[in-house]
């Protein structure tokens, strides 16, 4: 997911180590099988109060992104306790960048290595391909109570089914540089876009390789970006399962954001720049404002402390609407055909999902949780990030069960930066009659 | 050159009575164990991947990669009339791309190889200097001139600035223009040490006594380059561009990484090509895979039959 970038990594295991890992998960996994038939009979009439742990004798898989530094080590405290209720039950975990990572889960289902569970930011893809359980055969029903009901409701398909359950949350509102904001005589937040532009522009005047509003319209994720501002005029990507791209509001929020180009109120090269290039400009005390999140702004806290910076909601059109955009990360889990798996998994994913071992994981990732016992705590303790826990029961999701949205996302990444040089309209059809024909 | 080259079966002439007995399989049955493990390697690495690749294009695949099918021709019109994607300048450019990086290259390089053929000291040093950036990986010469161009902190945008050149640092990679004529430049840096080395070791065939003679006969220093050297240079020439033209028509990562640029203008079949695997699935990216080897394939041939580079005359 976008909500990574600060913290990619390139992948710590390079194609060796992973080949290695596969041989030798494919080894073990008939390894156990032979067990399996010998054991599971006498074991679990010798042992009845253990035997549900001690019984389940098999392999399961995890992919699972980088969040930060610390993600493998997060990952290995839950399996090592895990294998202390499950010692049977062998679990290979596989850390990767995000920097490319829906490739990487593409060539594992196309190598029939599908892992078990894979922590990714998107599931229609895999849901419409009939390899994913539905969450709930792999999660018991209190495990998806726990979870913030408004968070669960993404996980939903176009179907109607449960496919994924969140496991992280993260929510975008406008970070702004106090003491440029003061340099420049402008005294409270934007809350409207001719008030945003107004800001940006006085800003940018300010000189010395200064800009006023951060745009990243870049591949990485243009796709939050053109929401923000799509939203902010009350207009949307799709309507039911049809695409409404180039819509009314669509197009004049585009003439907006060409707008903020044409005024230079933005960084040079919109189009170009990714989000964690805006930040390191932010960072560096060159940027008056631009959408962030809880992962960026820390490390802004923790390694740039001469940067004073406020967060406010992002301006609108007329400051109506809400264009606070959310967004959650999701566990899934594949399909593989064997029971014992499954069983293994549902286990796993209990466990993860259970207070004492959630917590300090979700806290890991630098990110905000999902299940409504830590939200109530993190919004008390966590004072950093409390405008984000206001705002997480009402922000909007982009529309990550809709069937058509990873076509329409990929046309976004690559095409919406166009705008610089292109009229609203034209790269607007352009997206949408991509999305049509991207199946 | 093409004379060198030694009959294949010469070897089984020495045995004739054993080939006389059963001509066809026995040779071609004694023969084996030493062509085995270069069939087999061929087989393995070459045909089997080139053939499933052809099978795939056929094949119909949702974007993550599950077979769904057959497909017909969809995935190949699909791959040449997608929405957004100007083909035309698709081809067009890789034209450009192969076309450029292959002759200024070569050019370069013969300037190089003339220097680097003459008597000075230092000479090993200096030839060592030009095969570096050969040795280094291209995904990491690249990176370096990407790093080096970002305008915000990049120390050759700075140089420029600094110098004079330019008034404020200039996205290089940034829009579509400026990024492909940079990743041409970049081409160009890493191909010369080939090309150099090819020509030069062309020049040290030239025999001295025929310079000599055509220095006797009173031919100037040009004509004796344009007239005596460069024509004895042409195989070497020959070969350097028959695997440039391969090589930069295939080549993705300078591109790759590079070009940041929204939209498909700086853009060639190749990069094109990683582009639809991931929004389109392996089906219509292996569509224009076979494509783009019958292009290079057409190339190659209209390469072979119009200039004759293996005819030594």
């Amino acid at each position: 997911m976008t909500d990574s970038s600060p913290f990619r990594r390139r992948g710590r295991f390079g194609p060796a180590r992973w080949a290695a890992l596969s041989l030798a998960g494919a080894l073990l996994l008939s390894a156990c099988g032979g067990d399996d038939e010998g054991d599971s009979g006498s074991d679990g009439a010798a042992q009845p109060a253990a035997s549900a742990g001690a019984d389940l004798s098999t392999t399961i898989k995890i992919l699972a992104p980088s969040y930060t530094d610390t993600s493998q080590a997060d990952w290995q405290k839950v399996i090592t306790g895990f294998n202390g209720k499950y010692p049977n039950v062998k679990v290979e975990l596989q850390i990767e960048a995000w920097d490319g990572f829906t490739e990487k889960v593409q060539a594992r289902i196309q190598g029939q290595d599908a892992p078990d569970i894979l922590n990714d930011n998107n599931f229609a893809d895999y849901a419409n391909s009939d390899i994913l359980y539905p969450i709930d055969e792999v999660m018991s029903p209190e495990t998806l109570q726990s979870i913030e009901p408004a968070l669960l409701k993404n996980g939903v398909g176009e179907d109607g089914t449960q496919w994924a359950a969140p496991d992280i949350a993260s929510a975008r509102l406008l970070a702004y540089n106090t003491d440029l904001f003061e340099q420049a005589g402008i005294s409270a937040a934007p809350k409207t876009w001719d008030e945003l532009l107004d800001a940006a522009t006085k800003i940018s005047k300010l000189g010395g390789g200064v800009y006023g509003y951060g745009m990243p319209l870049g591949q990485e994720e243009a796709q939050v970006e053109a929401s923000l501002w799509v939203w902010g005029n009350g207009g949307d990507w799709v309507s039911g399962s049809d695409l409404t791209v180039a819509s009314e509001q669509n197009v004049a929020a585009f003439e907006e954001m060409k707008k903020f180009i044409d005024a230079k109120a933005t960084q040079p090269n919109p189009g170009a720049s990714n989000r964690q290039a805006v930040a390191d400009l932010f960072n560096q005390g060159k940027l008056g404002m631009y959408v962030s999140h809880p992962g960026l702004l820390a490390e802004t806290r923790s390694k740039f402390p001469n940067v004073k910076f406020e967060v406010a909601p992002m301006p609108t059109k007329d400051g109506s609407a809400s264009a606070n955009l959310g967004v959650t990360d999701f566990i899934e889990a594949f399909d593989n055909g064997d029971e014992d798996r499954k069983a293994a998994t549902k286990a796993f994913l209990d466990y993860l999902y259970t207070p004492e071992v959630y917590g300090p994981w979700a806290e890991g990732t630098g990110l905000l949780p999902v299940t409504s016992a830590a939200i109530q705590e993190k919004s008390a303790s966590d004072t950093n990030n409390k405008p984000f826990y206001d705002v997480l029961s009402s922000v909007r999701f982009l529309p990550q069960g809709n069937p058509n949205w990873t076509a329409l996302q990929n046309a976004l990444q690559q095409n919406a930066g166009s705008i610089a040089t292109q009229s609203a309209q034209e790269v607007l059809s352009g997206i949408e009659e991509q999305a049509n024909a991207g199946g | 050159m093409a004379t060198t080259t030694a009959p294949a079966p010469s070897t089984l002439g020495a045995r004739p009575r054993r080939a006389r007995r059963a001509p066809g399989h026995s040779s071609l049955f004694t023969a084996l164990p030493w062509l085995a493990p270069a069939l087999l390697l061929i087989f393995g690495v070459v045909l089997y991947p080139a053939g499933y690749m052809v099978y795939t294009s056929f094949r119909k695949f949702n974007r993550i990669g599950v077979e769904r099918g057959g497909a017909g021709f969809d995935n190949y019109q699909q791959a040449l009339d997608y929405p957004g994607v100007n083909i035309g300048r698709v081809f067009l450019n890789t034209f450009i791309w192969v076309a450029v990086v292959t002759v200024v290259s070569i050019v370069i390089s013969l300037f190089l190889a003339q220097f680097l053929n003459k008597q000075f000291r230092g000479r090993k040093l200096v030839r060592l200097a030009v095969v570096v950036p050969w040795a280094a990986s291209v995904v990491m010469t690249t990176s370096i001139f990407f790093y080096g161009l970002n305008p915000d902190y990049g120390i050759i945008n700075r140089f420029l600035v600094d110098v004079g050149i330019l008034d404020s640092p200039y996205g290089f990679t940034k829009s579509a223009v400026p990024a492909f004529i940079t990743a041409m430049v970049v081409a160009i840096f890493v191909s010369l040490p080939f090309t150099t080395y090819t020509i030069l070791s062309g020049l040290q065939g030239v025999p001295d006594d025929v310079v000599e003679a055509a220095y006797v006969d009173g031919a100037s220093a040009w004509q004796r380059y344009t007239k005596v050297i460069l024509p004895m240079l042409r195989p070497a020439i020959s070969i350097a561009t028959l695997i440039m033209i391969i090589n930069v028509f295939n080549s993705l990562p300078i591109l790759q990484i590079l070009v940041e640029a929204p939209g498909y203008d700086a853009d060639i079949t190749t990069t094109l090509i990683f582009k639809y695997k991931t929004v389109l699935g392996p089906g219509v990216a292996s569509a224009l895979s076979v494509v783009n080897f019958l292009v290079v394939m057409t190339v190659i041939a209209v390469y072979l039959a119009v200039l004759r580079p293996t005819k030594d005359r």
